[in-house]
């Protein structure tokens, strides 16, 4: 059984003060959104469904709502160049989690990978659609439910939240075998990641909505992807990807929230 | 309703053929719920643990409409002038028979209404008190952490308990908050209520009958029922070591027996929230990720809790989110 469906409508203030406080009529959960998402994201371009270029990897029952870890491999059998991957939440409010368009430093001749957290309002069909070099599409997608018990979409300690803001953590991995060519990083970032839609009980006010709208990855000055994200990315963003082996393997990683303040770190020595 | 004898400890209760038809099922029906009720679900059943403390025991289960929300403990402390309720149960319905319960032993006015903190199985069942007219308390955080919840746990609620179960159910949030301690004066006794910082949650609130030297820890203690993190494990860890250096008469448990000694009483929830600390710190020092932790961490905790499988991965989850910034 679906909980209460948060439509796209809910994003409005009003209807979020008006909804924080009674359960919603049952919604038509069953709506389906995608053919919506998709015509906005890709017009009528075809989408080869599950057909093993790419693999999502996600619980299909979100122990923690608001922390939901989510992988996106490509297998080695591809080998083109990879030009944009998108993550969808067809029943969040903002379905489009976010968009990476690869640059040269991307990697080839391995398994690339993606892996972040995310949040999942509801229950909801998860996807992922990648974009090859040649312009085609191919998508994988999981159904998530979310666990019974209590809801954890809030901060666990609100007046932390802002503490250390932007501080951020870039750290890369060599691969096991010196003949890979491919290395790995994680990059993480002290950032509440607001949605705009959760009520300041002190104050009767909507926490403004402030999260990371941009992230910039370059290797030794060459990028390895820029993202546009969406506050579908849980509190402290935190993202794990491959990239091309380079001279120095030196990350640069600049980070833009949607109050325009600007974040940049480097990565810790390889391997550290 | 059952009514409940004076003495320390209540007498076992008699197992109706029903109950027991009822305690059978629910053994078939799933190897979880080991739990089985020991009385038909009519009313609440109670303990004096202390003069004039009585203590409601919760099922080790998850909310269903068997159990309606029975899931927690909840106590009330009898003073000459009045009572106080700490906890109120998960539902209107399971509220209304710790009322009935309460009656049972007393008809002095229901003056306060404490919650230890803001989870559904301590607060759902408020409503059953409102035409007490009593004083809500809660920490000061709690009507913050409760209100920005309300609509998910009152979703989650409705699913889980059902139609019946849910009915009557409001969110009451408190009408004193308690920022630092506070003194609650029942005539003949006091209760001493501690805000503490962020541990199970950002809002759990100690309490303490100062005449016969209960302490009341809500869910800062586990007992058989698994820890569920929803604050901070480096808050709960140091709140266990100082709470540990204390020693109150007994304590009461979130969820557990009626009533514990100290400090061996959280020996467990030390244990399991420090393997877990243990396991994950190592995991991020090795680079390992949060899908790495979910599958390992804890682990060796598995057979010394119940629902264990259903709040391990979040409370993994949680640790992670929290450890991978220190």
């Amino acid at each position: 059984m679906p909980l209460p469906l948060k439509t796209l409508g809910f994003l409005s203030g009003a209807a979020a003060l008006a909804g924080l406080f009674v359960v919603a009529p049952i919604a038509k959960a069953d709506i389906d959104v995608w053919p919506t998402l998709k015509k906005q994201a890709f017009g009528d371009r075809a989408i080869a469904e599950e057909d093993g270029a790419v693999v999502l990897e996600i619980p299909g029952t979100a122990e923690d709502a608001a922390i939901v870890p989510l992988t996106v491999r490509v297998p080695p059998h591809v080998t083109q160049d990879l030009k944009s991957l998108t993550l969808f939440i067809d029943k969040n409010p903002d379905p489009k989690v976010a968009t990476l368009s690869f640059g040269p430093a991307q990697g080839k001749g391995g398994e690339r990978s993606f892996s972040t957290r995310v949040r999942i309002d509801n229950f909801s069909q998860v996807r992922a659609v990648l974009e090859t070099a040649d312009g085609s599409l191919h998508m994988a997608s999981k159904f998530v439910a979310a666990a019974g018990g209590c809801g954890a979409m809030q901060a666990k300690d609100p007046d932390t939240e802002m503490v250390g803001l932007g501080k951020m953590i870039v750290k890369t991995f060599p691969p096991a075998l010196d003949a890979n060519p491919i290395w790995s990083a994680q990059v993480m970032i002290k950032h509440p990641n607001a949605n705009g839609m959760q009520l300041d009980i002190n104050t009767a006010n909507i926490i403004p909505a402030r999260y990371v709208k941009e992230v910039t990855v370059k290797r030794d000055g060459e990028l390895v992807f820029k993202m546009d994200s969406t506050f579908s990315v849980s509190t402290n963003p935190n993202f794990r990807f491959t990239f091309a082996r380079g001279d120095k393997n030196e990350l640069d990683v600049v980070v833009t929230d949607t109050d325009a303040a600007r974040f940049a770190a480097q990565s810790q020595p390889s391997g550290s | 309703m059952k009514t409940c004898d004076q003495g320390h400890r209540t007498a076992p209760p008699v197992i109706s053929r029903q109950a027991f038809m009822r305690a059978a099922l629910l053994f078939a029906a799933s190897p979880l719920l080991r739990y089985a009720p020991a009385q038909a679900a009519t009313g609440a059943e109670i303990t004096e643990i202390a003069p004039g403390i009585f203590v409601h025991q919760g099922r080790y289960e998850l909310q269903s409409p068997e159990n309606r929300g029975d899931m927690a403990n909840a106590s009330f402390v009898v003073g000459s002038d009045g009572v106080a309720v700490i906890d109120t149960l998960g539902s209107a319905v399971a509220g209304r028979e710790l009322r009935e319960a309460i009656r049972t032993v007393t008809g002095k006015p229901i003056r306060y209404v404490i919650n230890t903190h803001m989870h559904p199985d301590h607060v759902f069942g408020n409503a059953a008190f409102k035409e007490d007219n009593p004083t809500f308390v809660g920490h000061y955080k709690l009507a913050r952490g409760l209100g920005s919840r309300a609509e998910r746990y009152l979703a989650i609620n409705k699913e889980m308990l059902g139609a019946e179960a849910f009915e009557g159910i409001e969110i009451i949030l408190p009408s004193v908050g308690v920022e630092n301690s506070l003194t609650l004066d029942l005539g003949g006794r006091t209760l001493q209520l501690n805000a503490q910082r962020t541990a199970h949650t950002d809002n759990d609130l100690t309490i303490t009958d100062t005449a016969t030297d209960t302490l009341f820890l809500g869910d800062l203690l586990f007992s058989v029922h698994v820890p569920t993190l929803d604050g901070s494990i480096i808050g709960w860890l140091a709140l266990i070591e100082e709470l540990a250096r204390t020693t109150p008469a007994r304590v009461v448990p979130g969820h557990g027996p009626h009533a514990m000694a100290m400090p061996e009483a959280l020996s467990p929830e030390q244990r399991y929230l420090g393997a877990i600390a243990t396991d994950v710190r190592k995991l991020i020092k090795d680079g390992k990720t949060l899908e790495d932790a979910i599958q390992t961490a804890g682990l060796s905790e598995r057979d010394a809790w119940k629902l264990f499988d259903h709040y391990h991965v979040r409370n993994v989850t949680a640790a992670f989110a929290e450890l991978e910034w220190e």
